[in-house]
C-alpha cells in the first residue's frame, strides 16, 4: 500500500508543481496518472523515488516514510521501485546487456560493478530478463542501435532486474506510435498482473487509460482534480477527460486496439 | 519575414533630394548616403575610401622616402612602383562612383547596385597585391634555381646511405742516395696492388739548385676509376702528399687498374743529425676503397633519432595535457559549475584563462618555453602541454556540458550509488568524446612538435632547421620525408582508433 499524504513540491524558483496532493494506491494497482503536459505528473513520480525531494508531505510505503529516508536506506527502498521513462533514459553507448544490469547495481558490490562485474546468479537473472522481454537477439547490440519500442523494452527490463514492487513509468509510451504504445502498455500489465507489480503510469490518451487502468488520478496545475476507480473509468466521458485536458485531450484510435 | 524587412527600409524616405546627397558626398564620401538613411552604407563607403586614401599615401611616403619635398617624393614613388597609378585610378572612380551612389540612394526608387562595392573591393585587392609584394614574374623566373634543391628535397635518398671508406696504401722502397749495389725494384704481385719504381735509387731536390731523380712509377692491380695519391715517406718518416707545380698529383687508374706516371723526388728535409749514407725512402700510392657494405648515413642516424624524439615530444605533451586537462575540465563544465555565484566565477576565470592559453600559438609557448628552460625538447613539451591542456580541457568541458543527464537519473533510480552512478552513467557518455579528442589532440601534438624545434623546442624541427640554414637539401629532405611520412602514418592510426571508439 502506498499513501500519499499532502504531498507538496515547490521548485527553486518558486513554481508550484504539486499542491497538497493526496491519494492512495493499494498493491496491485495499475494507477494511471493524467493531467497535461506541466500539471506534475513527472514531479509526482520522481517525488515517490524520491529523484526529487518533496517540499512538503508524506509518502508511506509499506509503513515507512520515504520523505524521510537517507543515503544507504533510501538506496535499498530505490531498489525495490522500478522506474521507466519516456525518452528510455538508457546509457546509449552501452550495450544493451549493460544496460540492463544496471537495473541490478543496487543489489552489487560496488567495486566490482564499477569494472562490470557481476554475480554469476544476477547475469543468470539478467540473461533471463531479456528473454521475457523479446530483446535476447539485441543483446551485445549499442543500446542506441535499437527501435524506441525495443528501447522501452529495455528500460522495463532494466526496472525488472531490481525485483520491484512497484513501477513508476513516467509517459512511457510517449514517444511511440500507437502500436508500439499498446505493445509496451501490455507488457506493463503482464507484469502487473503476473508479478503482482504495482504501477503507476501517467498517460496522455482516454483510450489508453481507458484500457489499462484500474485507477486514475487526474491532475492540473498540481493539484488532484479527478480521482477514479476501473468502472468510473469506463463510463468518463469526453467531457469529463477534456475536463482534466483541457481542449487537447484525443483519443488514440480505437483501430489500433487489436495490435500486439 | 525577408520581404517584410526590405518593404520597411524602402518606406524610409531620403532626408535631403539626391543633389543635394550627391555633393553631401562629394564633399564627405558616404554623407549623402547616410543624410539619405542608407547608414550603414554611407559609413562603409566613408571609412573605405578614407582608409584606402590613407594607405595609398604611405605606399607614396615608403616609395619614395629617401626624397626631402614632397613633389619629388610623388614623382619618384609613382615612377618606382607604377602599380600606384591603378590604385590611384581606382580609388578616383570609387570617389566618383560614391557620388553617383548617393544620387541613387536618395532617389525616391533607389536602385541598389551602383558598383560601388565592387570597386571597393577592387581597391583594397589592388592595395593588397602591391603591399604584399606579389610578384608572380619572381615565382617563375627564380624557378630554375629552384629546381636542384627541390630535387634533393625530392628524392634525397642517396644522402640516407653511406658506404665507409679508407685508404690504402701500396708502396714502394727507393733508396738515396745510390750505391754500387743495385736496390732491388718492387715486386710484381698477382692479386695485390703493387708498384715498381724506375730507377730504384736517385737524389732529392734540393732548393735553388737542382731537381731530384725523376722517378718512373708503374702501378698495377688498383681499383679502376678511383683516384689516387702519391705520397712520399722519408727515412725518419715524415710523410707530404706528391705536387706538380703547386698542386696534389691526383691519378685515374684504367679499367684494368694500371696506371704510369713519372714523379720527381722531393726536397730533402731530414737534419743533418741523421746522418750521411744511404738511406730507403717509400713512395706510396693511397687509393681510396670502400670497406664493408652501405650503411645507414649519420644523416639518416639523426633523422630517426630526432623523429622518436619528435614523436615523443608529442606524446608526453598529450599526458601531460590530458592528466591536466581533466581536473580542469570538471571546473570549466558550466553544468557542474552553475549551482552558485563562487562556482559560475570560478568557471568564468578559468574559462577566461583556457582561452587565453590557446589563442596563443603553440610556437610562441615554445619560444617563451626555451627562454625559461633553455633549448631542448623539454621546451617543446612545455609548450605544448600549455596548449594540449587549454585545448583539451575546453573539449572535455564541453562534452561534460553535453552529457544526458536522462541515464543518470535513470541508474539512480535503481539504487545504485554514486560511485555506479559515475562508472555506470557518466564514463560511458563522456569516454568516446574523450578518446576523440584526446587522439586529435595527439596528431595535433606530433605535427606541432615537428614545427616548435624550429624555435628550438627540440625535435626533427631543430635538425631540419640546421639543415636548411647550411644548405644541405638532401638531409634537410630526409627530414621532411620522415615528418611526412610520420604525419600521414598518424593520420591513418587516429582516424582507425577513432572510428573503433567513437
Ligand atoms: N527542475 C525544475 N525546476 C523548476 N520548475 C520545474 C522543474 N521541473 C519541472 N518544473 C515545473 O513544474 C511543473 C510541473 O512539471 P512536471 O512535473 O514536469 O509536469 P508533467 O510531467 O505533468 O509535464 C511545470 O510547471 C514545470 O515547468
Ligand atoms: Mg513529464
Amino acid at each position: 500500500m502506498l499513501q500519499v499524504r499532502n504531498l507538496t513540491k515547490i521548485y527553486g524558483d518558486g513554481t508550484v508543481a504539486l499542491k497538497n496532493v493526496s491519494f492512495e494506491v493499494p498493491d496491485g494497482e495499475f494507477l494511471v496518472i493524467i493531467g497535461l503536459s506541466g500539471s506534475g505528473k513527472s514531479t509526482l513520480l520522481r517525488c515517490i523515488n524520491r529523484l526529487i525531494d518533496p517540499t512538503e508531505g508524506e509518502i508511506i510505503w509499506n509503513g515507512v516514510d520515504l520523505c524521510a529516508l537517507k543515503g544507504e536506506e533510501l538506496r535499498k527502498v530505490r531498489r525495490k521501485i522500478g522506474m521507466v521513462f519516456q525518452n528510455f533514459n538508457l546509457v546509449k553507448r552501452s550495450s544493451v546487456f549493460a544496460n540492463v544490469m544496471s537495473g541490478r547495481l543496487g543489489y552489487a558490490g560496488t567495486l566490482a560493478s564499477m569494472f562490470g562485474k557481476f554475480d554469476q546468479s544476477d547475469l543468470e537473472m539478467g540473461r533471463g530478463v531479456v528473454e521475457r522481454l523479446g530483446i535476447s537477439d539485441q543483446m551485445h547490440k549499442r543500446a542506441d542501435e535499437l527501435s524506441g519500442g525495443q528501447q522501452q523494452r529495455v528500460g522495463i527490463a532494466r526496472a525488472l532486474m531490481q525485483e520491484p514492487e512497484m513501477i513508476l513509468a513516467d509517459e512511457p509510451v510517449a514517444s511511440l506510435d500507437p502500436v508500439l504504445a499498446h505493445s509496451i502498455l501490455k507488457t506493463l500489465e503482464k507484469l502487473n498482473q503476473e508479478d503482482k507489480i504495482t504501477v503507476l503510469c501517467s498517460l496522455h490518451y482516454l483510450d489508453l487509460v481507458q484500457r489499462y487502468a484500474t485507477s486514475v488520478i487526474g491532475l492540473r496545475l498540481g493539484e488532484i482534480v479527478y480521482q477514479g476507480s476501473k468502472t468510473d473509468i469506463r463510463k468518463m466521458t469526453d467531457e469529463q477527460f477534456k475536463d482534466v485536458y483541457g481542449a487537447e485531450a484525443e483519443r488514440i484510435g480505437a483501430s489500433i486496439e487489436g495490435g500486439s | 519575414m525577408q520581404a517584410r524587412k526590405t518593404v520597411q527600409k524602402e518606406q524610409k524616405n531620403s532626408l535631403v533630394p539626391p543633389l543635394i546627397a550627391a555633393i553631401a558626398s562629394c564633399v564627405v564620401p558616404g554623407l549623402g548616403q547616410m543624410l539619405a538613411i542608407a547608414v550603414h552604407r554611407g559609413i562603409i563607403i566613408l571609412i573605405s575610401l578614407v582608409s584606402s586614401i590613407g594607405l595609398l599615401i604611405w605606399r607614396i611616403y615608403e616609395a619614395g622616402k629617401r626624397y626631402s619635398d614632397w613633389k619629388t617624393i610623388i614623382q619618384k614613388a609613382y615612377y618606382l612602383n607604377p602599380f600606384l597609378y591603378v590604385i590611384t585610378a581606382l580609388i578616383i572612380i570609387g570617389y566618383i562612383l560614391n557620388i553617383v551612389d548617393a544620387y541613387q540612394q536618395a532617389k525616391p526608387q533607389r536602385s541598389k547596385a551602383t558598383g560601388m562595392i565592387f570597386v571597393i573591393l577592387l581597391v583594397f585587392f589592388f592595395q593588397g597585391w602591391e603591399i604584399g609584394g606579389i610578384d608572380m614574374g619572381s615565382l617563375f623566373a627564380d624557378a630554375d634555381e629552384a629546381v636542384p634543391a627541390l630535387t634533393r628535397v625530392m628524392w634525397p635518398w642517396d644522402k640516407a646511405i653511406s658506404h665507409p671508406e679508407e685508404y690504402r696504401t701500396t708502396y714502394v722502397e727507393v733508396q738515396s742516395p745510390c750505391t754500387e749495389e743495385p736496390y732491388p725494384s718492387g715486386e710484381v704481385k698477382e692479386d695485390e696492388p703493387y708498384l715498381i719504381a724506375d730507377p730504384t735509387c736517385g737524389d732529392p731536390s734540393v732548393v735553388e739548385k737542382s731537381l731530384g731523380t725523376e722517378f718512373h712509377l708503374i702501378g698495377r692491380n688498383f681499383i679502376p676509376g678511383n683516384t689516387i695519391e702519391i705520397w712520399w715517406k722519408d727515412p725518419i718518416n715524415n710523410e707530404f702528399h706528391h705536387r706538380v707545380g703547386g698542386d696534389y698529383l691526383i691519378i685515374k687508374p684504367d679499367e684494368n687498374g694500371s696506371f704510369d706516371v713519372s714523379v720527381i723526388m722531393p726536397y730533402r728535409t731530414i737534419p743533418p743529425v741523421a746522418g750521411e749514407g744511404p738511406k730507403t725512402w717509400q713512395i706510396q700510392a693511397r687509393q681510396l676503397v670502400s670497406v664493408g657494405g652501405a650503411q645507414a648515413s649519420q644523416e639518416l642516424k639523426l633523422a630517426v633519432e630526432k623523429m622518436i624524439e619528435t614523436i615523443f615530444i608529442g606524446m608526453m605533451a598529450t599526458f601531460f595535457g590530458i592528466i591536466l586537462a581533466i581536473p580542469v575540465s570538471f571546473i570549466a563544465a558550466r553544468n557542474l559549475m552553475s549551482h552558485s555565484p563562487l562556482t559560475l566565477a570560478i568557471y568564468y576565470i578559468v574559462r577566461t584563462i583556457l582561452n587565453i592559453i590557446r589563442a596563443i600559438e603553440p610556437l610562441i609557448w615554445a619560444i617563451i618555453a626555451v627562454i625559461v628552460v633553455g633549448l631542448g625538447p623539454f621546451a617543446g613539451i612545455l609548450a605544448l602541454t600549455l596548449h594540449s591542456l587549454a585545448a583539451l580541457a575546453k573539449m572535455y568541458s564541453e562534452a561534460i556540458e553535453s552529457i544526458d543527464p536522462g541515464p543518470i537519473e535513470a541508474v539512480q533510480a535503481t539504487g545504485a550509488n554514486w560511485f555506479q552512478v559515475i562508472s555506470y552513467a557518466v564514463i560511458p557518455q563522456i569516454i568516446p568524446p574523450f578518446v576523440s579528442f584526446t587522439i586529435y589532440r595527439w596528431d595535433i601534438n606530433i605535427r606541432m612538435s615537428t614545427v616548435i624545434g624550429f624555435v628550438g623546442g627540440g625535435g626533427i624541427g631543430f635538425l631540419l632547421a640546421q639543415w636548411i640554414r647550411i644548405l644541405d637539401y638532401k638531409a634537410a629532405g630526409i627530414a621532411v620525408w620522415f615528418i611526412a611520412i610520420t604525419v600521414a602514418v598518424l593520420d591513418f592510426a587516429s582516424a582507425e582508433i577513432r572510428e573503433r571508439f567513437v
